[in-house]
């Protein structure tokens, strides 16, 4: 019931600020713009005056699996910056500008707070992502090749467990900062120390969640979901409620908007 | 000529101008933005897809 | 019967103690104002009833239906700079507001038309955005939102300090009807205003409890006399004259002025006027006037 009310308050307060308009639109934009430029490619270097005399440039074929891999490359750059900046101010900047301290002095639970956020964001970023993912592998059917609407699902339902984490991670960091710069600032930098992480221990981090976009491929190209990727996934989805917990902990032991 | 099937690209476009008016028509509603609001018509107008973006993130005055 | 009990009740940040060891306690349907100058820990005191702090010392404790109960059902709050949703109308804050404190939908819509009436948002601002909203106007929104609930408690900060002098008036007479319902607690750092409605004051300087009490005794135990006495010619000559007189206790000069207390009023003022009669002083002014509360305030906060 409480949760509800805050849930409501979170889409309407998203639908009011065109969250919902703008963001599914700018993930499509993101996720058509590598297979459609990498399509037209020749054009494009026809039209800015073609190749130097001489100059021989081929076009490698490209599977269908590695042209949505492309969508999901610059999502991962592009989509996560605009994920992680639309999420930065949702708890800081409410703490900030103090309308916390008239949420949370009615006997609201902390919990249910931070997971009516969670869900909201995440509800608009699957959704997104959905869209994005739908029009991207409409193209790569007519431009490049088949790919079923199962893998089409499969890229779709792993590749979100890696946006979940991203959701979750910016909650988190909401509620140690107050100021959503930071919380941006902070959550980049653990994205990209993770990445940096699982680089160098790749021999024992098999499951680490950076690894989630291979593992897709694999699947896709191997036919199967393999174990790995089940296992990579349930890791990336026990890290985002652990990140949960922690955040509905902190936020309970420090002092509201202080 | 390039060979471009326009047919093809259209959708994209037409999502990109869809951006673009909804990004106008909420600075023209809103009241206030953060710095001069002809800035941000400029900002829109004239970056595409990341103009629109930046002023829904930065512009508009969070609460 | 008490509603709140408060004991030893200290905040720390670091080594700086901000609340030092005050305890106090008030019964149903008061008005009690939490008075001090700017930085006397009034905030930090009000936030801690409020849940908003948790204190470093000492225990809160609120009269309630059961133990192990969120007391925050219990209280309404409005923090002196409040902060709205403002891309929701007033009467989406205000229903939102009593879902959050469990209302069901139907009862919070219903409170909030009603509330919405009785702190005077006019029919027009009601389904208007917050951000459209004057300082007053949120102010009245503020208010609403602390009490749609019917708490027992409203604890309110600086509830008129930025406010016009009308809707300063207007702020007061809503307190003065609200406490048949409920207990006040308001903090000012103007004495005026806690004048006005409050029953009960509590002192607070460098975060300390100087003096609590209701407002009549704390009336009387500063109420102290003092007469006034001008002459036409040299007034020291007078001092030791004066001085001399049963039942006066000290009198000094200040310009052309001796203040004189008393330890005995009556028989200070016959023996004043009876010397004074004999000798043909040549009184221009004989006042007797009252220091007030303010003035005791002040003398307190000047320390």
């Amino acid at each position: 019931m409480q949760w509800m009310t805050l849930f409501q308050k979170e889409l309407l307060e998203n639908w009011r600020n065109k969250k919902w308009v703008w963001v599914p639109l700018v993930i499509i934009l993101l996720s058509v713009m590598d297979p459609l430029t990498t399509y037209y490619l020749p054009q494009i270097i026809d039209s800015v005056g073609g190749m130097p005399e001489g100059a021989v440039f081929e076009i490698p074929e490209l599977a269908p699996t590695e042209v949505i891999l492309m969508s999901l490359s610059q999502l991962s750059s592009l989509g996560i910056l605009v994920i992680v900046l639309i999420l930065m101010g949702t708890i800081a900047g409410e703490r900030k500008s103090g309308v916390s301290e008239l949420v949370l002095v009615k006997p609201v639970s902390y919990m249910n707070y931070i997971t009516a956020k969670w869900v909201s964001y995440l509800l608009l970023v699957w959704v997104s992502l959905f869209l994005g993912l739908l029009v991207s592998w409409y193209y790569i059917n007519i431009l490049f090749g088949t790919l079923t609407f199962g893998e089409f699902l499969t890229v779709f339902f792993f590749y979100g467990m890696w946006l979940t984490l991203v959701v979750s991670l910016t909650i988190f960091y909401n509620t140690v900062f107050k100021s959503g710069g930071l919380v941006a600032f902070f959550t980049i930098l653990t994205i990209m120390l993770m990445s940096i992480i699982t680089q160098i221990f790749q021999h024992i981090l098999d499951w680490s969640p950076n690894n989630l976009s291979s593992y897709i491929l694999e699947s896709l190209t191997s036919g199967e979901i393999s174990s790995d990727l089940l296992a990579t996934a349930a890791v990336t989805l026990g890290l985002s409620l652990i990140l949960l917990l922690l955040a509905s902990q902190i936020f309970k032991r420090k002092e509201m908007a202080v | 000529m390039v060979n471009i099937n326009w047919a093809l690209i259209a959708p994209i476009l037409i999502i990109q101008v869809i951006l673009l008016l909804v990004a106008i028509v909420d600075l023209v509603k809103v009241k206030e933005t953060n710095g001069p609001k002809w800035l941000w018509a400029l900002i829109i107008v004239l970056i595409s897809i990341i103009g629109p973006v930046l002023y829904f993130i930065f512009g508009r005055r969070s609460r | 019967m008490t509603l709140l009990t408060v004991e030893k009740l200290t905040k720390k940040y670091g080594s700086k103690t901000v609340v030092d060891h005050i305890s106090f306690d008030f019964g149903h349907h008061k008005c009690i104002a939490l008075i001090g100058p700017n930085g006397a820990g009034k905030t930090t005191t009000l936030r801690s009833l409020a849940g908003l702090l948790k204190p470093t010392e000492g225990t809160i404790q609120i009269e309630a239906q059961g133990k192990n109960q969120d007391i925050r059902k219990y209280i309404g709050y409005l923090p002196q700079y409040p902060a709205f949703h403002t891309w929701m109308t007033g009467r989406e804050f205000l229903v939102y507001s009593g879902k959050l404190a469990k209302l069901t939908k139907g009862e919070a819509t219903k409170r909030a038309t009603k509330l919405l009436k009785e702190v005077g948002i006019s029919e027009e601002a009601q389904d208007e955005r917050i951000s459209r909203y004057s300082g007053g106007m949120k102010q009245r929104l503020g208010i609403a939102q602390a009490i749609i609930h019917k708490p027992k408690l409203l604890i309110l900060d600086e509830p008129v300090a930025s406010l016009d002098p009308i809707g300063r008036r207007e702020i007061l007479v809503l307190m003065e009807k609200l406490k048949q319902e409920m207990t006040i607690l308001f903090s000012t750092h103007i004495l005026n205003d806690a004048e006005e409605v409050s029953d009960e004051l509590l002192l607070l300087n460098h975060g300390k409890l100087i003096e609590s009490g209701s407002l009549i005794d704390l009336r009387k135990k500063y109420q102290t006399t003092v007469i006034e006495l001008q002459v036409e010619d040299e007034i020291q000559l007078y001092q030791e004259k004066v001085v001399a007189i049963d039942g006066v206790s000290n009198a000094k000069v200040e310009r052309d002025t001796l203040l004189i207390t008393a330890t005995d009023m009556k028989k200070a003022r016959e023996g004043i006027l009876t010397l004074a009669t004999k000798e043909k002083w040549q009184i221009t002014t004989f006042s007797i006037n009252k220091a007030s509360l303010e003035d005791m305030f002040m003398r307190v906060v000047n320390e």
